[in-house]
């Protein structure tokens, strides 16, 4: 049967198809083309009752792989890949929440598409599955425009609302699908529903529409939460029915606050509606529209604003004239004061008194810590005076005791900002110099030097912010106090960890590092395959590289299987070594008895590693030996042995003798082993 | 970059958020002692330092990143930047000033009418979204500037955004689009 196509290799097209077979067979060249085909025929199987029926089994849509066990099926998502098990996880979570929700099918089956589509875009990576599920519900919920509440499925999920909607508004975004605004009249009738307004029930949710239009229209609606809308409505409406519904019951149905309610219904009271009667509001519809709430409180902000400007001018101008008598009698009070001689002279100017304190205060400071102790000193007879002084003025009291107090403390930034400290004073002339230098020679570059640039910096104010000793002390006190659970903490940890310790139980937890990958080595002979190895290995100083080659040379002579084995041993842990350790050391016990062979062989190894520091022919001799057994024993070694093998590595590489004794130890040359003993192992 | 091209709109700066590398290992616990202004969070790590000339409150990481927050424009804060780095020179560290850049700029403006946020959604779609349960504002993102603007009915427009010039423009941008919806 031509199929129709051309062979890739020989380029005839001559292709036989076998149904049979299932392949596809260039007559050319003999390459084979396909494999397995798929072939879609039915085929009848005949009953017991006589009846045929067609032979084949559902597969659902959704699921890929293989089918299920007949007899198991204990868990149905066993042997499923990731990505089914995901999907069907997804379905069953969405009916589950769907039916407490009382959403009919196609809502559900749409909300299962969207969940789809959001496993195709991994958006249910690093998210909870729950939360995602949500978020296709309310999805749903929205472009069918049901009176579900984002409110309600936070309720039955025990999740913050917030948090839904946040996974709610990346959905709609990612899937590009606009969710239309909510109307809160779509809320009414369920509301109603739930304040068993019995069978005035629709007039009354008739009247709360017409209430609700109404607040739209008087822009109460937006920026505001629908339900706290669809809850003063429905108050209102209630009362217009003479229905006595509290404020407690319609916030239960509601879920929002009593306050938000008040604020409501006292906003529709500014309204005018607010002012018709009953009757006069189902007729008629006034025209004009209100502003909404929140601007007119902010209008009422700006006006409050105003009025204390204007109030703030008048204030001002009366203070300049207070002011003004201020300086008068100061002069006066100034001219009949005794003059202070020595150090204290400088220091009775009028305004600038706290600036030059500060100035020298701040000099003391930043050059000596002694200093400081006799200027605190100095300031101290100084305060006392200024004291008295104070004490004759009648109103600069105010003015100067604040300036004092602000010495105490860090002084104030404006009056430092007057006479600054010298660059020389403060013993950083140079670093000043170069700081200032750089900046001239790359001005604006700071990421080339990454030298400070000081313009403009007041050094003398940072100083301020530099603590003295006691100070600091205080303040560690302090800490400590305040985070003392936090240290306490800390302490019982070390201290667990030091008692683990000495008990020799502590376990580092580290984070856990994944395991090195390591591409699979591709050779085509097994050679090459050993040679690659040991290029990725760390490789010891120990082996006898030689030996190793010709072994493997010397396998190739050996039945196909063997050889086939080697190739796949080698890419197993350090099998170059195991293969010669392994071949060596176990080559008897695996033809002798089954079962017991692994613990006997433990303490075969356990023997020869004893017998280490014995003394063993050379290794001459051994070599053509071990050849033998290693080609033909080598599939199985390593498999069994490879965790004891371990340890003894290194001391067995030393010395190919003792793998030989050993070999002569366990008793002859049993070369013909049995393939069959692979499949114990 | 001019906002008050044909509009005479007033935009606020009202927060600059800045990063830059001291490139030496900081001594957090040193930083607290001698600090006069610093609040030391042991448990995350950091040191919450507080400038008061530009009002800025820096968090001092002890890798040697530190943020700057509070001021009220980039050259502020860059001025700000400066003088922490000096005064943690003074502490005794041996300070490199690197890596300085603004990371965010928010900024208040604030529109003469109001907005129908219904309406303004319904026009904007993919680059609006309101949620009126969550938040009482419309989110519109400029994703060419990198900017968010939070958008209120009663006019005023929250922007944030990687610099100045992005506010600016942002503003500019939705100037139109609000107009549309107004009241």
């Amino acid at each position: 049967m031509p199929g129709g196509r051309v062979c890739a290799a020989c380029g005839c097209s001559e292709i036989e198809v076998d149904a049979a077979r299932g392949d596809a067979v260039c007559t050319g060249c003999g390459s084979v083309l396909e494999d397995n085909i798929i072939v879609s025929e039915v085929q009848f199987v005949e009953n017991s009752g006589g009846g045929s029926s067609a032979v084949g089994q559902f597969v659902s849509l959704d699921g890929a792989g293989k089918t299920p066990t007949l007899g198991g099926g204990f868990h149905a998502n066993l042997g499923k890949e990731s990505r089914a098990q995901t999907l069907q996880n997804g379905k069953r979570q969405i009916h589950h929440l769907g039916n407490q929700l009382q959403l009919n099918q196609h809502c559900l089956d749409t909300a299962f598409n969207f969940f789809k589509m959001a496993v195709s875009k991994h958006l249910t990576r690093g998210r909870k599955m729950t939360h995602v599920i949500a978020a296709c519900l309310y999805l749903v919920c929205r472009t069918e425009g049901t009176p579900h509440m984002l409110l309600d499925l936070s309720d039955l999920l025990q999740v913050n609302v917030y948090v839904l909607g946040k996974t709610f508004l990346l959905l709609a975004r990612e899937l590009c699908i606009n969710a239309p605004a909510i109307d809160p009249c779509l809320y009414i009738p369920r509301f109603a529903h739930m304040l068993e307004f019995g069978d005035k029930n629709h007039e009354v949710s008739m009247t709360a529409l017409r209430l609700l239009q109404r607040m739209k229209r008087d822009w109460m609606h937006t920026g505001r939460r629908p339900s706290g809308l669809c809850g003063a409505a429905l108050l209102v409406a209630a009362r217009m029915h003479d229905f006595r519904r509290t404020v407690k019951e319609v916030i239960r149905v509601v879920k929002v606050c009593e306050s938000t309610l008040r604020k409501r219904l006292t906003e529709f009271e500014d309204t005018p509606t607010s002012q018709l009667t009953i009757d006069e509001f189902m007729k008629i519809d006034l025209e004009e529209e209100c502003d909404p709430p929140s601007f007119t409180a902010g209008q009422k902000k700006l006006k409050i604003q105003q009025l204390e400007k204007a109030l703030s001018k008048k204030l001002e101008d009366f203070e300049g004239e207070i002011s003004s008598y201020q300086d008068e009698i100061e002069i006066e009070l100034e001219n009949s004061r005794p003059k202070a001689k020595g150090v204290f002279a400088n220091f009775t100017k009028d305004d600038p008194i706290d600036d030059s304190t500060s100035s020298i205060l701040g000099e003391e400071e930043a050059e000596d810590e002694e200093l400081e102790a006799a200027a605190n000193h100095l300031n101290k007879d100084f305060y006392n005076e200024l004291h008295e002084k104070d004490r004759a003025k009648t109103d600069e009291d105010g003015k100067c005791k604040n300036g004092n107090e602000a010495l105490v403390r860090p002084p104030a930034l404006e009056s430092l900002l007057g006479p600054l400290p010298t660059a020389a004073s403060l013993g950083i002339t140079e670093s000043i110099k170069e700081c200032i230098s750089t900046k001239d020679r790359e001005p604006g570059e700071n990421t080339g030097d990454g030298e400070l640039d000081l313009s403009g910096i007041d050094d003398s104010e940072i100083d301020r912010y530099i603590l003295n000793e006691t100070e600091a002390q205080i303040k560690a006190e302090l800490w400590m106090k305040e985070n003392a659970d936090y240290l306490k903490e800390q302490k019982e940890k070390e201290a667990r960890i030091a008692k683990e310790k000495e008990l020799g139980i502590y376990k580092e937890h580290k984070p856990k590092k994944s395991a090195k990958k390591r591409e699979p080595i591709q050779a085509s002979t097994a050679g090459e395959a050993i040679e690659k190895m040991l290029e990725q290995k760390k490789i010891s100083s120990k082996i006898n590289y030689n030996v190793l080659r010709d072994l493997n040379s010397k396998g190739s002579n050996t039945p196909k299987k063997e050889d086939d084995s080697t190739d796949d041993s080698t890419n197993t842990k350090k099998l170059s070594r195991r293969k010669s350790i392994a071949s060596r050391n176990i080559a008897n016990p695996v033809n002798s008895v089954g079962k017991r062979l692994r613990p006997l062989i433990s303490t075969q190894l356990a023997k020869k590693a004893a017998t280490e520091e014995a003394i063993f022919p050379s290794t001459q001799a051994e070599a053509p030996d071990l050849q033998k057994p290693a080609a033909v024993l080598v599939e199985s070694g390593p498999v069994a042995y490879n965790p004891d093998e371990e340890v003894e590595e290194e001391e067995i590489e030393d010395d190919d003798d003792h793998c030989m004794s050993a070999l002569q130890l366990m008793g002859g040359n049993d070369y013909g082993c049995d393939m069959d003993d692979d499949d114990g192992y | 970059m001019d906002a008050d091209s044909d509009v005479a709109l007033d935009i606020l700066i009202t927060n600059v958020v800045c990063v830059f590398r001291t490139r030496c290992h900081l001594n957090l616990r040193k930083i607290a002692l001698e600090g006069a202004n610093v609040i030391y969070k042991r448990d995350v790590g950091k040191v919450l330092m507080k400038l008061r000339k530009p009002r800025i409150t820096a968090t001092i990481w002890s890798s040697g990143r530190v943020m700057c927050t509070g001021a009220t424009s980039e050259e502020e804060a860059k001025f700000g930047a400066r003088r922490l780095a000096r005064s943690l020179q003074k502490l005794g560290f041996q300070v490199i000033f690197t890596d300085f850049k603004v990371v965010n700029v928010l900024a208040v403006c604030n529109m003469p009418f109001e907005i129908r946020l219904p309406e303004f959604t319904k026009n904007n779609r993919p680059h609006a979204s309101y949620e009126p349960e969550l938040h009482p504002a419309v989110c519109y993102r400029i994703k060419t500037l990198r900017a968010t603007l939070q958008i209120f009915s009663t006019g005023s427009i929250t922007v944030t955004g990687p610099n100045v010039k992005a506010v600016a423009s942002a503003v500019e941008q939705i100037y139109p689009f609000v107009f549309e919806s107004r009241k």
